[in-house]
C-alpha cells in the first residue's frame, strides 16, 4: 500500500513539473494556451466526479449545473457589486454547496440511483438552463460581459490566459489531493462499499445517505469554484454554461478513465479531450463534425476493450484487478 | 360581461392547446414505447434513443427528398433499415456491455449518441431540414377548433401502432418471448428462449418504432442535429411517468408529457416546455419511484 501510494505521488510529481513548464513552450501563442486550459479544466471536472461518480457509484450527470452556479454567482457579484471574483469563487462555490444539499437531501431520501439518478441530474441542468434563460436580472439570452481592467490582479482580470492555465492548474492539484484524501480516509472506504452494493453497505452500518452527501458537497464546491474562474477565463456568462451533453461527457470521461481509480479521469481527459480539441483546431474549420466522429469511435473503441478504465493500462500488470460481478437485476 | 368574454376566450385557447398537446402525446408515447422495450427486456440504459428518432428524420427526409417518397409513407423504407441498425448496434456494442457495470453500458450509448450526433451534422450539414408538404396537409375546423390534419393523422398511426405492438407482445411467439425474457430471463431461457436472440429482437424492434415516429414527426417538422438528446429525456420521462411493463399507462403519461408540454407554451413561456417536463419527471421519482401505472414487482 505504502509503495503503491508512492508510485502513484511520483507520477502526480512528473506530471506537474510537466505540466509547469507548459506555457513556456506553447507560451507564445495564446490560443493554443487556452486549449491546453479547457483541457484542464475538463481534468478538474472529472477528477471532482470521481468523489460522487467513481468512489460513491452515483452517475452524477450534473457538472456543468454547479459549474454555471459558480460562474453565475461569482460573476454578478463582480459586475452589480465590484466584488473581486477570489472572493466571489469562494462564494460560488458554496453556491453550488447549497444547491447540492438542496437536491441531494430529497434525492438520497427517496432512495433515487442507478439511471433515475443520472436522468434526475441531466434534467436539472436543463431545468437551470431554462430558469437562467428566463431570469433576466441575473441571466436572461444575452451574454453578460465582466468588467475588463487590464491586468487587474486583485480583480482576476489578467490580460493573457497564462495565469489562468496555473490557476486551473492548482484547482486540479486540490482536486486530485482531496480525492486521494478521501479515498484513503474512512469516508472512502465507505463509499466503495456504497458503490458496490448499497443495500449491503447500509446492513453493515454505514450511513448511506449522509456518505452520499458528504461526496456530493466536495464534487459540487470543487467544481462552483472552477465555475468562477471559467467564466473568467472567457469574460462572460451565459445560460448556455448549463450545458446538458458536456455534464454527460464529464461523467464519461470519470468512467473512460477508471471508476475510483484517483489519476484515471485526468488521465482520460488529457487522451481524449486532448485528441478532440487536437482534432477540432486542426480539422474543424474545413470538415464540421468529423473531428465528433473521430472522437466518439475513439470513445466506442475505449469503452469496449478497456471497460475497467484507461488507468488499468498503466497499472500492475502482475496484479489482476478483483473481477468484479454486478448482477444486472441490481441496478435499478 | 367583458370579462366573462374572456374567460371563454381562455376556454377556446386552452382547449386548442390541449387538443395539440394530446395529439403531439400519441407520438411521444409511440417513441417512448421503443425505449420501454429496450430498457424493459435487458435493463440496458439507451441513452442514444433520441438519436435514433433523429436518424429516422434524417432517413425519411433522405427518402422523401431524393425519390420524392411522401414523409407518411416514408417508414416502409426507414423501418427495416433501423431494424437492422438495431440488431448491428446489439450485437456490436450492447452484447458486449451486458456483464459488465451499467455506467459502461451507458458510457457506450453516450458514445452511440455522440457518434450520430457527429455523423448526421457532417452528412446533412447542421441547418434545419424539412420536406415537402405531405398529401395529408390542411386543417379541419369544427367549432372554433383547427386540428392540423398532419398531426391527427399521425396521432392515429401512433395509436394504431402502438395497439399493434401490444398485440404482438401477448399473442405471438416471439412477443411471449419478449415478455418472458424481461420477467426473468433464467427462466425464460430454461423454457427454451434464447435470450440473446430475445435481446436482439427487442433491440432491433425498439429501434425501428423510432423510424415510424420519424417518419411521422417529419410530416410537421424539422429536423436538426441537436434534437437527439431533447427526445431522449422526453421518452425517459414518459417512461418514469409510466412504470415498466404497462403499455396503457405509457400512452396516458405520453398524453399527459404532450398536453402539459402544449400548456406551458401556450399559457407560460414557449421557452419553459421543458421545464415543465422535467419538473413532473423530478416530482414524479420522488414520490412515485415505480411510476403511476407501473406494476408490483
Amino acid at each position: 500500500m505504502k509503495r503503491k501510494r508512492s508510485h502513484n505521488l511520483n507520477n502526480l510529481l512528473l506530471f506537474l513539473v510537466i505540466a509547469l513548464f507548459v506555457p513556456l513552450i506553447f507560451g507564445s501563442n495564446q490560443y493554443n494556451i487556452l486549449l491546453i486550459t479547457t483541457v484542464l479544466i475538463y481534468g478538474v471536472m472529472a477528477t471532482s466526479w470521481n468523489i460522487i461518480g467513481g468512489l460513491a457509484g452515483q452517475l452524477d450527470l450534473a457538472s456543468f449545473a454547479y459549474l454555471g452556479l459558480g460562474a453565475f454567482t461569482s460573476s454578478t457579484l463582480f459586475i452589480r457589486f465590484n466584488l473581486t471574483p477570489w472572493i466571489g469563487m469562494i462564494l460560488g462555490g458554496l453556491v453550488a454547496v447549497a444547491f447540492a444539499l438542496f437536491i441531494g437531501f430529497p434525492l438520497f431520501r427517496f432512495r433515487i440511483r442507478g439511471v433515475w439518478y443520472a436522468l434526475t441530474t441531466t434534467a436539472l441542468v436543463e431545468v437551470l438552463k431554462v430558469v437562467f434563460n428566463m431570469w433576466e436580472e441575473v441571466g436572461g439570452p444575452v451574454e453578460r460581459y465582466l468588467p475588463y481592467f487590464s491586468g487587474s490582479i486583485k480583480y482576476m482580470r489578467f490580460g493573457s490566459y497564462i495565469p489562468y492555465y496555473y490557476l486551473i492548474l492548482g484547482m486540479l492539484v486540490i482536486a486530485l489531493l482531496v480525492n486521494s484524501r478521501i479515498a484513503h480516509s474512512k469516508l472512502g472506504f465507505y463509499l466503495k462499499a456504497l458503490g458496490e452494493d448499497e443495500t449491503a453497505a447500509e446492513v453493515l452500518g454505514v450511513n448511506a445517505r449522509a456518505c452520499k452527501l458528504r461526496a456530493l458537497v466536495y464534487y459540487a464546491f470543487l467544481i462552483g469554484v472552477t465555475g468562477a474562474i471559467y467564466s473568467n477565463i472567457y469574460g462572460y456568462v451565459h445560460p448556455s454554461f448549463f450545458n446538458g451533453p458536456e455534464s454527460i461527457k464529464v461523467a464519461i470521461l470519470g468512467i473512460v478513465g477508471g471508476r475510483g481509480i484517483t489519476y484515471g479521469p485526468l488521465l482520460a481527459a488529457l487522451l481524449l479531450v486532448g485528441a478532440q480539441e487536437f482534432l477540432r483546431a486542426s480539422l474543424g474549420g474545413e470538415v464540421s463534425g468529423l473531428y465528433l466522429v473521430i472522437y466518439s469511435v475513439i470513445l466506442i473503441l475505449v469503452v469496449l476493450f478497456k471497460p475497467r478504465g484507461i488507468a488499468t493500462f498503466f497499472q500492475d500488470r502482475n496484479k489482476k484487478p478483483a473481477k468484479q460481478e454486478v448482477k444486472k437485476k441490481n441496478v435499478v | 360581461m367583458e370579462q366573462g368574454k374572456e374567460i371563454s376566450l381562455n376556454m377556446e385557447i386552452m382547449i386548442q392547446s390541449l387538443f395539440d398537446g394530446a395529439l403531439m402525446g400519441c407520438i411521444y408515447a409511440l417513441i417512448a414505447l421503443g425505449l420501454s422495450l429496450i430498457f424493459g427486456v435487458m435493463n440496458v440504459v439507451n441513452f442514444a434513443h433520441g438519436n435514433f428518432v433523429m436518424l429516422s428524420m434524417y432517413f425519411s427526409f433522405w427518402a422523401g427528398s431524393i425519390w420524392g417518397v411522401d414523409a407518411v409513407l416514408t417508414p416502409f423504407i426507414t423501418f427495416p433499415i433501423l431494424f437492422i441498425f438495431g440488431m448491428l448496434v446489439y450485437y456490436g456494442m450492447i452484447d458486449r456491455t451486458l456483464k459488465e457495470h451499467y455506467t459502461i453500458q451507458i458510457a457506450v450509448t453516450v458514445g452511440l449518441m455522440t457518434f450520430l450526433g457527429a455523423i448526421t451534422q457532417l452528412a446533412w450539414k447542421a441547418q434545419p431540414r424539412a420536406l415537402p408538404y405531405s398529401f395529408i396537409q390542411g386543417n379541419i375546423q369544427f367549432g372554433g377548433y383547427t386540428i392540423a390534419l398532419s398531426r391527427l393523422t399521425s396521432a392515429i398511426i401512433s395509436l394504431i401502432v402502438i395497439v399493434s405492438i401490444a398485440f404482438f407482445l401477448s399473442k405471438t411467439w416471439p412477443g411471449r418471448a419478449i415478455r418472458a425474457t424481461s420477467d426473468d430471463s433464467d427462466a425464460a431461457s430454461l423454457m427454451g428462449v434464447d435470450f440473446r436472440k430475445t435481446y436482439a429482437l427487442a433491440f432491433g424492434l425498439g429501434s425501428s418504432l423510432t423510424a415510424i415516429s420519424g417518419g411521422l414527426l417529419m410530416t410537421f417538422q424539422q429536423v436538426e442535429p441537436t434534437m437527439g438528446l431533447r427526445f431522449g429525456l422526453l421518452s425517459w420521462c414518459i417512461l418514469a411517468l409510466a412504470g415498466l411493463g404497462s403499455i396503457s399507462g405509457l400512452l396516458i403519461s405520453g398524453l399527459i408529457i404532450g398536453i402539459g408540454e402544449s400548456l406551458a407554451m401556450t399559457f407560460w413561456d414557449p421557452r419553459a416546455r421543458s421545464l415543465v417536463i422535467y419538473l413532473i419527471f423530478i416530482l414524479v421519482l420522488w414520490l412515485r419511484p415505480k411510476g403511476l401505472f407501473g406494476r408490483k414487482e
